[in-house]
């Protein structure tokens, strides 16, 4: 029991640090950016071609990846999304995916049959806490992934820039009356959601081992499914969102694991979405949260 | 598009099904050459299959190769020897069934929700499919995978790929088929509908989760059998043979293929599914991945260039030189370009048969009755406690200066929109909680400030749009054209035909309505929400835009429509003049609450009204 909210919690954070992009970009562009998890996964590349190959420290492979990856972010921004600005949303998400087919496709061009593994960004012995060890590198991805977490929240709610993106939403008016412009909330939210991805897909590969083209959007989904249990426009929401996809991940597969049943986590994704979708569209805080955060 | 008549269909069937075995004994078609070709056709069915979601529906899905794996098991379990061992057609059918019911069961949760929510799950489903259901031993025999065996016609086997090719081929021009009907329904009217604006949609009477929901089921089963037929073809399948990039490709080419597109899609699933082999051929397998990236490419440029799709790109630009041609033909002629039209005779329809009978009278009741409606949009009240009446037979008017929150009346009214309390009886029934299509049904017409027509369609297809209430065939015979859809069909087209000639718009016909000017688009839709004779006709401002002589003329239809139709006008107008006209009595809203009602000449001298309106002169 203890082991299995320890394990689910500490991959949340991460899928939390995924659906905290996905939720910053709803709200500035009320769509997808379906190629997000990629640009986590292209991060990873250059931050293996920079410690492993280069044998740069890992801070410095890791700080290029992010800036990196939020550049992508922007840069598709300024071509493809600021372009479409009176297109429908689904139009915008499909653009996204041509992104994200053009990440894959250049990965596996590039990719050669070794598995790839970056090395983790401090070493050291692990701690066991309730039954399991909690390696150095988890115990600074739930650190980092709080920080942010919190950083991002601070810097939304204190400033006036943060508090245009917040608005942008729901009334995008306003925000230009006040001093915002919007496209500059667009091409942060963009960055933003590209470089927590990044991020998140650095803390978490350690812990996992090898990645390959696709690995973080598979995360993505994860987040994908947290941001929907969060209510999509909620950021706390979010980052709950993500602990609580964690947690029913591992207790599901750690009830039902099966030979019979192969990749049972998946499953579960599957089915806590749809049953959110069903009972709770607007997320599961909608109840808990003040109305004028989750109002659209 | 266009449209392959009966007869031609079957020389199509016919030559597809007897040229690949032909050309496979004569030796001009390898085994290699079968399966490769084989495997573009059933390509092009998946991208049928995502292009009747994307293309006429407006939704998404990224996980569309889980619903052809779905379709491939289950082809697999109905007809392999050691399972249920069924025909072949009973297996595609089947499949195609499984496909449908897939799709869904897990479209469902997403497609009554506004957003992107379908794109999630089915992400969400191709991940499971992948990792879990494909792998699990109940379902494919484990991750090692399934064989499928070809189809058997009495003793003969279709062992050969040649041979197979024909049965793909004829599955194709079967999906193809099913796909032409789509269009020419009310399903293809209703999908355009929807994508184009769902308010518009509902207050056609389209129930738009309904059809959001029909389009991907119909979509899902198109997968089942694309997914069936990769099965047949390749003989064998796993969990890696549907994975989550392919159904990325697919969007590729279905968005490539130009959206609504048939001959688009499939030539681009074509193109796709061969091109890879080709680079590989002639440049060698450094060029591995590179239709990959050009692809995505593409995508990107194409839906930030034209977000409607390349094929809708090219009949725009079409259009466009087909009006130009015609104002310089008119302007040979000496004609003006741009007239106003005054608004014709709208048409008298009878009420068409299919729609609850029009209850005799009530007894005093009113028709429509608004009873304390509170709208509050975030922290601002846009309604509070309005209230309005609406006696048959009567035009009434709702004035209010911009902002006073008449629309929203009238969207609280019509059903767009849930109020946060009060109750709307329409007929001497309580609708407060019904959906926008349902009080369609009932009797309630009406029109928007900015035009609600789909406006990609023609005058006519706008037309049977309008009857979308009455339409009453199912699905299955708008699917097969077998039983009462070709007849219901017809029966709309007359009475579009008739409405047009009440319009005086027969040369209008086949014009797409955003090609007409404002002034015309105007009295298509009058026309529209007259051609089902609703008892209830609410206007919003039907006057802006139009030239003076068309509003003046605009008075004398109204009363027509009271007087010699019999129906009931509920109107929102700036122009007051024509207000005073016409009105019988006058409803004044002002900041969300109703200020006046009473008679208009004496209601637009109180002070209290006129210091509403004045208030607002003063602020601008």
């Amino acid at each position: 029991m203890g082991q299995t909210l320890i394990l689910g919690l500490m991959t949340g954070g991460i899928y939390g640090l995924f659906a905290l992009g996905i939720a910053l970009v709803y709200r500035g562009s009320r769509t997808f950016n379906f190629a997000q998890g990629e640009i986590g996964t292209m991060g990873l590349f250059i931050a293996f071609g920079l410690v492993e190959r280069v044998g740069l420290p890992w801070l410095v492979g890791a700080l290029v990846a992010i800036l990196a990856a939020a550049l992508v972010g922007f840069v598709f921004e300024r071509l493809v999304v600021r372009v479409m600005i009176d297109a429908s949303r689904v139009a915008v998400a499909v653009g996204s995916v041509g992104l994200l087919m053009l990440l894959l496709a250049v990965e596996f061009k590039i990719v050669t049959v070794s598995a790839r593994s970056l090395r983790a960004p401090i070493g050291g012995v692990g701690k066991e806490i309730l039954g399991v060890v909690v390696s150095p590198t988890h115990m600074l991805s739930i650190g980092v992934a709080a920080l942010v977490a919190v950083g991002l929240a601070l810097m939304l709610k204190k400033t006036d820039f943060g508090l245009g993106v917040l608005a942008a939403a729901q009334d995008p008016v306003a925000v230009r009356l006040v001093g915002v412009p919007l496209a500059r909330v667009s091409g942060f939210v963009w960055a933003m959601g590209a470089a927590l991805s990044a991020l998140a897909a650095l803390l978490v590969e350690p812990t996992v081992g090898v990645f390959a083209p696709g690995y973080a959007s598979e995360l993505f989904l994860k987040g994908l499914a947290a941001a929907v249990v969060g209510g999509l426009t909620s950021l706390p929401g979010a980052f709950v969102g993500g602990l609580v996809v964690g947690v029913t991940e591992a207790g599901v597969s750690r009830v039902f694991a099966s030979a019979a049943f192969p990749g049972i986590k998946s499953l579960t994704v599957l089915g806590l979405i749809l049953c959110v979708l069903l009972f709770r569209p607007g997320g599961l805080l909608s109840g808990l949260v003040a109305k004028g955060e989750s109002a659209s | 598009m266009k449209r392959l008549p009966a007869p031609r269909m079957l020389l199509l069937a016919l030559a597809f099904g007897a040229i690949p075995p032909l050309v496979g004994r004569a030796g001009l078609l390898t085994d290699y050459s079968a399966i490769l070709v084989g495997g573009a056709v059933c390509y092009a069915v998946a991208g049928l299959s995502l292009n009747l979601l994307m293309g006429y529906a407006g939704q998404i899905s990224l996980g569309h190769f889980a619903l052809l794996g779905v379709g491939a098991f289950a082809s697999g379990i109905f007809s392999g020897a050691d399972r249920m061992g069924l025909p072949f057609v009973v297996s595609i059918a089947g499949a195609a069934a499984v496909g449908a019911a897939i799709a869904f069961v897990i479209g469902l949760p997403a497609l009554r929700l506004r957003g992107l929510y379908l794109a999630v799950v089915t992400i969400a489903l191709s991940y499971a499919a992948e990792q879990s259901l494909f792998r699990a031993s109940f379902i494919s025999g484990g991750s090692s995978g399934m064989q499928l065996p070809r189809p058997i016609l009495g003793s003969f086997v279709f062992t050969r790929n040649a041979d197979f090719l024909a049965v793909l081929l004829l599955l194709l021009l079967l999906v193809w088929q099913f796909d032409v009907n789509i269009t020419r329904s009310k399903l293809g009217r209703a999908f355009h509908a929807v994508r184009t604006d769902e308010a518009v949609a509902a207050s056609f009477g389209v129930d738009v989760t309904r059809y959001k929901l029909l389009a991907f089921v119909v979509s899902g089963a198109f997968a089942g059998i694309a997914g069936a037929m990769y099965g047949h073809l390749y003989q064998f399948v796993n969990s890696e043979s549907f994975g989550y990039h392919k159904s990325l490709l697919l969007v590729i080419v279905v968005v490539l293929g130009g959206l609504r597109s048939r001959a688009g899609v499939v030539a681009a699933a074509g193109f796709f599914s061969l091109l890879p082999v080709g680079l590989i051929k002639v440049f060698g397998t450094g060029f591995r991945g590179t239709d990959l990236i050009v692809g995505a490419l593409l995508l990107m440029y194409t839906v930030a260039r034209y977000p409607g799709g390349m094929a809708e790109a090219m009949r725009q630009g079409k259009e466009r030189q087909a009006v130009k041609a015609a104002k310089r033909a008119a302007v040979a002629q000496g004609e003006a370009g741009d007239e106003q039209p005054v608004v014709p005779k709208l048409p008298q329809m009878p009420r068409p048969s299919g729609l609850p009978a029009r209850p005799a009278e009530m007894a005093g009741m009113p028709l429509l009755s608004a009873t304390d409606i509170c709208v509050s949009f975030g922290g601002l009240k846009a309604l509070d406690r309005a209230s309005l009446d609406v006696h048959r037979g009567r035009i009434v008017g709702l004035i209010g200066p911009n902002g006073a929150g008449k629309t929203t009346m009238f969207n609280a009214i019509s059903g767009l929109l849930r109020p946060d309390s009060g109750s709307v009886h329409l007929l001497g029934e309580d609708v407060s909680g019904l959906p926008a299509h349902v009080r369609a049904r009932a009797g309630v017409g009406r029109t928007f400030q900015l035009i609600g027509l789909a406006k990609d369609l023609s005058v006519t297809e706008n037309l049977l749009l309008a009857q979308h209430v009455v339409a009453g065939y199912g699905v299955v015979s708008a699917l097969t054209r077998i039983g009462k859809a070709a007849k219901v069909e017809r029966e709309l087209r007359d009475r579009a035909a008739e409405a047009l000639e009440a319009l005086g718009f027969e040369r209008f016909a086949g014009t797409p309505v955003k090609n007409l000017s404002h002034g015309q688009q105007r009295i298509v839709e009058l026309g529209c929400a007259m051609v089902t004779a609703p008892e209830l006709l609410m206007l919003d401002e039907p006057s802006a835009g139009m030239a003076p002589g068309a509003a003046e003329n605009l008075a004398v239809r109204l009363r027509d429509i009271r007087d010699e139709l019999g129906r009931t006008v509920l109107l929102i107008e700036h122009n007051i003049p024509l207000v005073l006209d016409v009105c019988d009595e006058l409803y004044v809203l002002s900041s969300g609450e109703m200020l006046a009602h009473g008679a208009p000449d004496e209601v637009v001298r109180r002070e209290d009204v006129i210091g509403a309106y004045l208030g607002e002169a003063v602020a601008i």
